[in-house]
């Protein structure tokens, strides 16, 4: 925290401020002496960690000397300093390897963004009102601490609660024990895109609690169910290196892809062979697959070990679950599915992956245990081109950081909302927020807002006002990522342990503060047991102190010392092991669960009066909504609609035809719990009965790019849930659709118009 | 020998992910417009993936191609320019000289690839965006024309740099923003002089073929067609 910050007193004037308009209420600027010794015009690269998803790339960051206006020791002033400059994959990071998604590459906006909140900030006006004073960092961490204190006292009925974005490494472990001096408080990790039922379902055929990793680049035969994961999902930029290798990297060998889903996704785009099996019938279609190989005896269903047995009537070979049986249902031709099982049967190694909309139905663990099934009955599981499970780091077990048990779920922040409301089992008197917005990404039926504006006192982390920031009492501003210490364990994408570290790519703009140093200020301050649990002063010696251990350990660093670790962890970005594949636990944890059937999935809505299913998917560009206020994320089309800042309708041209609808029309997209307008793109990817609407846009509030745009789908959807987990059921709702009137598509293409490509002549 | 820069673009990698797009705003000062001026048809995009649906639900499926200058041998973007902003460099490159443009546009008609973008309003960038910008590429103003240049700043640095260490450039040691970035390893980039190059061997693959190959460019982008995997081959 103690910067050495000397103040020059050069007072520019005239010419030089062609720098004014920055917000500073005096005329004059000050210059500070430079805080580093950087060459004009070389770039250095600095490790760092993409915050932008949770599957944790290592990213190297190009930072280059340049002139920032900043705030040092709370005065307004223009520094030179190095500036980070462009994102990159880290070479040598084993989930990146040296690529980016185009989220990634965005994360600069983050740290650039001119609606960051520069200071602390007290509310003035009426509770969500958006006003707010500036105060000082003493004047705020007193506030937060005349809230905490009395919660901190043992024997407090009251307590806090805790809402943030899944958090791993370091930071998950430093949250749990500050909340440990807190009697029966809550940390609510929330994730709209709730991968909780195929953790759960991988713990209950495999024994790991986690997200798979998929060794693509050997597989010679894939098949996803509902997955976009070369776009979204899980670990996408190490998926997407996979991939490509599984195309194009063997010679006479090219892997064949096979999706499984109701409307084309960027992933289903590249598919050799697109499946429209109607939505929640996914786990069906996967039991007729294995009903197929086990049938023409292609693999036995002992192969399945214990992810078969959770499947009721695996061991008799699925007989209810025959092609002809299952085809009405899942609307997939009995000949395809047959066909699908010999081919995956013969051009092992043959790997199933399922996620996405398929899970996010109330029978959605099933249908993640079915294709698990299906995976272990190709012999996939812990074998190359198959399914393989990241090694967890070698750091004392609950220290790591990776329990995945807490990882982001979308039905805690119903539980929690339901605590709020009923004071049951204690009143939650303070809720801390950092980055997380369930606001915007909660179903109306969930009553998080009320919640939440029933909670006594708010304090808010983040660096920007959303629909759930602006409800905060005070606001103490993080740091950006690259202005920040960062740490990570990625859960996927590798089949080495990894735990990724870097010291902050650069100075803080702003007067701001990381979060983990605040809660180490705020845990010394309350004393007691917190201050005991985090002695450490800064994040920084927290990191060099819980990470020593790695020195003993096999991996990227070569050297015991200590001292010489910490060096060269940090140049690297990280410690990794060499690569190791974790084999099926067996028999898992499933001796206690029951085998299930297949259940239809629940929709909510009556087909009568709601004849479309509904899907709302994860943008590529603002994935759940969280890069909407990023300018490039706007303005990148996306890929197959080419739309750019804005929302619309999915609807399949047949379908439009027969409702008179046509592109660009405005229609109400209605379901029984909320309604959104938005402009009708025809897409002919769509299936017939089904309408989507990428998630992402409808910000009420979030900056000036995202305030005011496009709609939010997540708005008409049911509570419903996938009863195991409590994860939201957000492919589970019915709508209607009505035309309204005429909308604007803004799309970079103007048709469909095609290159002709001719082959070189030679 | 002198460098003659390509690029090839394997479209049975490409999985249509936008990284690429996102790199080259980022790497190359690119200005974003807004939502008016998108609809206008006035973004910026150097490179851009185009995407072409086949077939009807449900035998459908939508192919992706990225799109950015083909850098041609034969440009009709060149003779056009009455003030020789739009030339060929000593390496081959279709270069864009910023401060001979005077905006008449014509090299924008005569682009069969419709790769060039002009700027309508001088770039501004919301403060402190503009600490994002790369000071190794000079920032464009109103009334210039912008498009693709094989990111020839970082070409130039590369290129420096191993004058200075007194060797040759290594295959693959240039890497153009998109390249870099390109999760799949779609792109390739390196020298066609070079037959050992990964581009020229990609170059001579039997799914090697060039965009409009009619009108006569000789580009020096090359696609790789994407291939399918039918029944159970
Ligand atoms: S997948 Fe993209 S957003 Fe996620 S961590 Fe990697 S680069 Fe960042
Ligand atoms: S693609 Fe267009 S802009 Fe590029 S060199 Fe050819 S004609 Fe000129
Ligand atoms: S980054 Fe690569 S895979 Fe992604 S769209 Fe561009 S060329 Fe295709």
């Amino acid at each position: 925290m103690e910067r050495r910050t000397f103040l020059n007193f050069t007072i520019l004037s005239g010419a030089a401020l062609a720098l004014e308009g920055c917000g500073n209420p005096g005329t004059q600027l000050v210059r500070f002496i430079p805080e580093e010794d950087l060459v004009p015009g070389v770039a250095v690269l600095k490790p760092s960690v993409c915050a932008m998803c949770s599957a944790g790339c290592g990213i190297q960051v190009r930072v280059m000397e340049g002139e920032a206006e900043v705030v040092r020791n709370g005065q307004f002033g223009i520094v030179k300093m190095g500036l980070a400059k462009k994102l990159a994959g880290n070479p040598e990071h084993p989930v990146s390897r040296g690529k980016l998604c185009a989220r990634g590459e965005a994360g600069l906006q983050v740290a650039y963004n001119p609606d960051r909140i520069q200071h602390p900030l007290k509310r003035s006006g009426q509770r969500g009102s958006g006003k707010f004073t500036q105060v000082s960092w003493d004047e705020a961490i007193e506030e937060l601490l005349t809230h905490l204190r009395p919660l901190a006292s043992a024997h407090e009925s009251k307590s806090i609660a805790f809402l943030t974005r899944p958090q791993r490494g370091q930071r998950a472990v430093l949250i749990e024990r500050f909340l440990s001096g807190f009697d029966g408080a809550a940390w609510v990790r929330f994730e709209f895109f709730d991968d909780g039922v195929l953790r759960k379902a991988n713990q209950l055929s495999f024994g790991y609690e986690q997200l798979p990793t998929v060794d693509l680049g050997h597989s010679g035969y894939v098949t996803s169910f509902g997955a976009d994961f070369l776009g979204t999902w899980n670990s996408p930029v190490a998926q997407s290196a996979g991939y490509g290798k599984m195309r194009q990297n063997r010679s006479g060998v090219r892997g064949k892809f096979v999706q499984v889903e109701s409307r084309v996704s960027q992933t289903g785009a590249n598919a050799d062979e697109w499946v429209a099996a109607h939505p929640g019938t996914e786990g069906l279609l996967a039991l007729g697959i294995a009903h197929v190989i086990l049938k023409e005896k292609l693999a036995h269903a002992e192969t399945a070990g214990a992810a078969g047995a959770l499947i009721e009537g695996w061991r008799e070979g699925l007989p209810a679950s025959s092609p002809e049986a299952i085809a009405w249902k899942t609307g997939v031709p009995p000949e395809t599915i047959t066909r699908l099982a010999r081919e995956m049967a013969a051009r092992s190694p043959a790997v199933a992956i399922v996620g996405g909309a398929p899970l996010a139905q109330t029978n959605g663990l099933f249908t993640a245990l079915a294709v698990n099934a299906l995976n272990a009955l190709l012999g996939s599981v812990g074998k190359p081109g198959g399914l393989e499970f990241t090694p967890e780091a070698p750091l004392p077990a609950a220290k790591a950081g990776r329990d995945n048990s807490g990882e982001g779920k979308s039905g805690s922040v119903r539980a929690l909302a339901q605590q709020i409301l009923s004071g049951q089992p204690r009143p939650v008197e303070a809720l801390l927020l950092h980055e997380a917005n369930p606001v915007f990404a909660t179903p109306l039926g969930w009553r998080v807002k009320e919640a939440l504006e029933k909670v006594p006192f708010i304090a808010s982390f983040g660096s920007f006002l959303d629909e759930t920031s602006r409800l905060a009492d005070l606001i103490l501003p993080d740091h950006s990522f690259l202005e920040s210490w960062v740490d990570d364990v990625p859960e996927s994408g590798t089949t080495q342990s990894v735990v990724s570290v870097a010291p902050p790519a650069m100075r803080p703009l702003y007067d701001t503060r990381s979060l983990p140093d605040v809660l180490l200020d705020l845990g010394h301050r309350l004393g007691g047991h917190i201050s005991e649990v985090l002695p450490w002063k800064s994040y920084e010696e927290m990191l060099q102190a819980t990470l020593a251990p790695l020195a003993h350990h096999d991996g990227s660093i070569k050297t015991k010392d200590g001292g010489e670790f910490w060096n060269k962890i940090q140049e690297q970005g990280g410690w990794w092991s060499a690569e190791a594949t974790a084999a099926p636990k067996a028999k898992a944890a499933a001796s206690h669960f029951n085998a299930m059937k297949y259940q239809e999935a629940e929709f909510a809505g009556s087909a009568g009066e709601y004849p479309f299913y509904f899907l709302p998917y994860a943008s590529q560009l603002f994935y759940d909504g969280r890069h909407a206020n990023l300018p490039w994320m706007q303005e990148i089309p996306e890929v197959l609609s080419t739309g750019m800042w804005g929302t619309w309708v999915e609807i399949n041209p047949r379908a439009a035809a027969t409702l008179q609808i046509e592109q660009g029309d405005l229609v109400e997209v209605a379901s029984p719990h909320g309604k959104v307008r938005a402009p009708v793109l025809l897409s002919p990817g769509i299936a017939p009965d089904l309408i989507a609407i990428p998630v992402g846009q409808g910000h009420e509030e979030y900056g000036r790019y995202a305030s005011g745009r496009g709609a939010n789908p997540i708005k008409v959807l049911a509570p419903q849930v996938e009863p195991t987990t409590g994860a939201l059921a957000w492919a589970g709702t019915r709508v209607s659709i009505t035309k309204v009137g005429k909308g604007e598509l803004i799309l970079l293409s103007g048709g469909p118009t095609q290159w002709s490509q001719e082959k070189i002549a030679r | 020998m002198a460098h003659r820069w390509g690029m090839a673009i394997d479209l049975d990698r490409c999985t249509g992910c936008e990284a690429c797009v996102a790199a080259c705003h980022a790497e190359n000062n690119i200005a974003t417009v807004n939502a008016d001026q998108a609809a206008k048809g006035r973004t910026m995009h150097w490179i851009h993936v185009e995407r072409y649906w086949e077939g009807e639900f449900p035998n459908i499926r939508a192919r992706f191609q990225p799109v950015l200058c083909q850098q041609c041998d034969a440009a009709p973007c060149e003779p056009v320019c009455p003030t020789y902003a739009s030339y060929h460099n000593p390496e081959g490159l279709n270069a864009q000289v910023y401060n001979r443009c005077i905006g008449t546009r014509y090299c924008a008609n005569a682009c069969p690839y419709s790769v060039r973008y002009f700027n309508w309003f001088n770039p501004a960038w919301d403060k402190p965006l503009q600490l994002q910008l790369n000071p190794d590429v000079s920032v464009r103003e109103v009334g210039v024309m912008e498009k693709c240049t094989f990111c020839n700043q970082r070409i130039l640095a590369a290129e420096i740099k191993a004058k200075a260490e007194n060797r040759e450039l290594q295959d693959g040691e240039v890497k153009p923003a998109c390249v870099q970035s390109c999760p799949p390893t779609a792109m390739v980039f390196g020298d066609l002089n070079d037959a050992n190059s990964q581009v020229s061997r990609m170059a001579g693959s039997v799914r090697a073929t060039i965009l409009l190959e009619e009108v006569g460019t000789l580009p020096k982008v090359i696609y790789l067609e994407r291939e399918s995997s039918h029944g159970n081959e």
